[in-house]
């Protein structure tokens, strides 16, 4: 979506309305920069793929749960029996027309795979074919929204279940049978009747509970925070960000504005943060790490334990920095500053799909529903911010906003006086502080790097004309001094010895034989 | 009969420094705390259990950002809330007619919430009677016209305050006995197990 918005753009290159691939043809943004031809071959080759994964998982995840709830079934086999046969054809039915699929994998798998060809030979498929069409394929539908957490997810619900015995298994009934007929109807329904759908489920389900099963209301609540979890794992892809809504639209419209209002300052919000303090900026930067994993979550009490996660760190932040615990007066305003930094990802979008499909309760009450609360309140702010929330005049508002007045120092500013007057002034923003002071730093390890070159170039000079040097000085003294070796004297005892005592040297005698 | 829970949301409203926080704090930690930041005590948001009757409720207490700038956004932390403590300064007139402009809202947008008005600071007229600057009996004449109730208060001493929200736990109890009759006790499911790990205070 957001490629197709840049593109509207008014100078529109030439290359980029050609075909990516490069074949010529002119391109199409809706298939992603390619011409229908190039694209059709690409689109083929992925959705293949995809569908054959989207089926083992299914089929995998269909397995296991059938495998767990038939193990309910076989605690107490006698009553619910029926219940069983009815719903594993069922399951047949609807991994009947991808065994092709399975069929085609190359066995490297081991036994599983074998057992589910085995529920499709021949002899099966025909009596199975035929309940597909009855049965509407619910499970498809519901395995193609599956997540690679999706299976933990529904082994953790059996388990839970298993538990609960009789409830147990109607809770079980309930929730598949609510998620089949969401997922045939769902196409049809915009994003407020699917919450509505969900909601209506919550309450039935909870007042079954009391009324029919006479559940305590502390257990109901337990039971209600797996269905939660169970259903919106499974719904989460469907439901989140519909298409029917203009979710997406807010979420950019509330990220450019972020973007806009980039120059806001602490002070401005009277924050009472001071990120001086290495405690406080590392709660910060926590607080900010949280609320952008928020989007990250599936289930919608997920996604406020990120909320509330944040909300911690800011009263921390607050807390080390006033020494005192913190109000409702130093939040708000500490949260908004936390939203702008962070500009957590589709804000608007998780706003929208906690509300529609969070168990009310939670959001009514408890401190999980104040501080998203908080959260909504933020970002109604940020929407509606003007000069008289920042307490600005509306001149100096403007002149913000259009980016001629900047609260903090920067040096690719065009503006002349702003640049001056920038460089002049203590930057406010601790980042920049920081960033000078590296520069400042990096500038003197250089100059220092130069004298050590410089240093190193002359030692290597020294050195050469120091070996120089000495062969210079050995030679002037070879020179001054030359080597005289005085004539051979012979000594007087030598003398005497050859004139008189020594006998005559021997003399080999030659024997006549 | 611990086994239902009840859970009633009471949002604190008044201007910015009228005490809300103190009187949360007095009541949920019985201290007050003195110095320069007196307004910034407390956390936003507690639970505290009281006992009404033989039942047990829970009041979560939702504390509000009282600056004129976030006056847009009181709607969203008042939806659903079945009290609404609306705090104003005994010695600042100011503050009342800020309180009256949420007493306004509360009517218009929520039916169900029962609306406590609250004169904070008791102990500073209790030392100087000039400081007063809103008659006790012109205040209880506007508690009478818009049907709520009138307490003044002081998070200094911690005159009157446990009383009202003795008084909120009450006026829910009595306002829930009259929706819907007395109910048999559910039956738990995990009786075997320990299945009590949902404590009041904590509902995340």
């Amino acid at each position: 979506m957001s490629r197709r918005t840049e593109r509207r753009g008014i100078h529109v290159d030439q290359s980029d309305l050609l075909c990516k691939k490069g074949c010529g043809y002119y391109g199409n943004a809706a298939w992603q920069g390619l011409c229908s031809k190039c694209w059709r071959e690409e689109y083929q080759q992925v959705r293949q793929k995809q569908i054959q994964d989207d089926w083992a998982l299914a089929e995998k995840l269909q397995r296991e749960e059938e495998a767990a709830y038939a193990s309910i079934q076989g605690a107490q086999s006698q009553s619910h029996s029926a219940a069983a046969t009815s719903q594993q054809p069922q399951a047949h039915a609807s991994l009947t027309p991808f065994s092709k699929f399975e069929e085609k994998k190359t066995n490297e798998k081991t036994r599983k795979v074998t057992t589910v060809k085995k529920f499709f030979s021949p002899s099966s498929r025909t009596a199975a074919k035929k309940e597909s069409q009855e049965g509407k394929t619910p499970s498809p539908s519901i395995g193609r929204d599956a997540g690679f957490d999706t299976d933990q997810v529904s082994k953790d619900f059996m388990d839970f279940l298993k538990n609960l015995q009789k409830p147990g298994r109607d809770i079980h009934k309930q929730c598949r049978a609510f998620l089949i007929s969401l997922s045939n109807k769902k196409h049809d329904l915009g994003a407020d009747e699917l919450s509505e759908c969900v909601q209506d489920f919550y309450q039935n389900l909870a007042d079954r509970l009391i009324g029919h099963f006479k559940v305590s209301s502390e257990s109901v609540e337990q039971v209600m925070d797996q269905v939660e979890k169970y259903i919106m794992t499974r719904l989460y892809k469907s439901v989140f960000c519909p298409e029917t809504t203009d979710d997406e639209k807010k979420d950019l419209a509330t990220q450019n504005r972020i973007r806009a209002l980039h120059w806001v300052t602490i002070q401005m919000l009277c924050v009472s943060f001071d990120e001086e303090i290495p405690e406080v900026s590392e709660n910060v930067v926590k607080a900010i790490t949280d609320i952008i994993e928020m989007d990250s979550k599936r289930v919608p009490r997920d996604k406020l334990g990120c909320i509330t996660r944040c909300s911690k760190h800011i009263f921390s932040a607050i807390r080390i920095t006033k020494k005192e615990p913190a109000s409702a007066d130093d939040f708000l305003p500490a949260l908004i500053y936390i939203v702008l930094k962070a500009n957590p990802p589709r804000l608007q979008s998780n706003i929208q799909y906690i509300t529609r499909f969070c168990i009310p309760s939670r959001l009514m009450t408890g401190e999980d529903g104040y501080y998203f609360t908080n959260l909504c309140c933020a970002a109604a702010f940020i929407e509606k911010l003007d000069a008289q929330s920042l307490n600005l005049s509306p001149e100096e508002f403007e002149r913000y906003m259009s980016g001629q007045a900047s609260s903090r120092f920067s040096s690719s500013n065009g503006d002349v006086t702003d640049s001056a007057s920038g460089s002049d002034a203590m930057p406010s923003n601790p980042v920049l502080v920081q960033l000078n002071r590296n520069l400042d730093m990096l500038s003197d390890l250089s100059t220092r790097q130069e004298a050590l070159n410089e240093a190193a170039a002359k030692l290597q000079a020294d050195l050469l004309s120091w070996t120089e040097n000495v062969k210079r000085e050995v030679n002037d003294i070879l020179e001054r001094y030359p080597l005289q070796v005085p004539s051979r004297t012979v000594s007087a005892i030598d003398t005497n010895n050859i004139e008189n005592n020594l006998p005559p040297p021997l003399t080999p005698e030659v024997f006549a034989g | 009969m611990s086994g239902m829970r009840v859970d009633v949301k009471v949002v604190m409203l008044g201007k910015e420094s009228v005490g809300k926080t103190s009187l949360v704090e007095r009541y949920v930690h019985h201290r007050f705390l003195v110095g320069p930041y007196q307004n910034t005590i407390g956390a936003a948001f507690v639970a505290k259990q009281i006992q009404v009757g033989e039942k047990c409720i829970t009041l979560g207490i939702w504390d509000t950002a009282g600056s004129e700038r976030y006056e847009a956004m009181s709607r969203m932390y008042y939806r659903g809330a079945r009290a609404a403590v609306v705090c104003y300064d005994l010695t600042d007139k100011r503050s009342f007619e800020r309180a009256s402009f949420w007493v306004k809202e509360l009517k218009t947008n929520e039916e169900l919430c029962q609306i406590y008005l609250c004169g904070t600071k008791k102990d500073l007229i209790a030392n100087d009677r000039h400081l007063r600057q809103i008659d006790y009996h012109d205040a209880q004449d506007f508690a009478e016209e818009i049907g709520a109730q009138h307490f003044e208060t002081s998070s200094k001493t911690g005159n009157n305050i446990d009383e009202l929200f003795q008084k909120i736990g009450e006026d829910y109890m009595s306002s829930e006995m009259e929706l819907m009759p007395a109910e048999e006790p559910g039956v738990d499911l995990n009786q075997k197990k320990n299945s009590y790990f949902y404590s009041c205070c904590l509902s995340n």
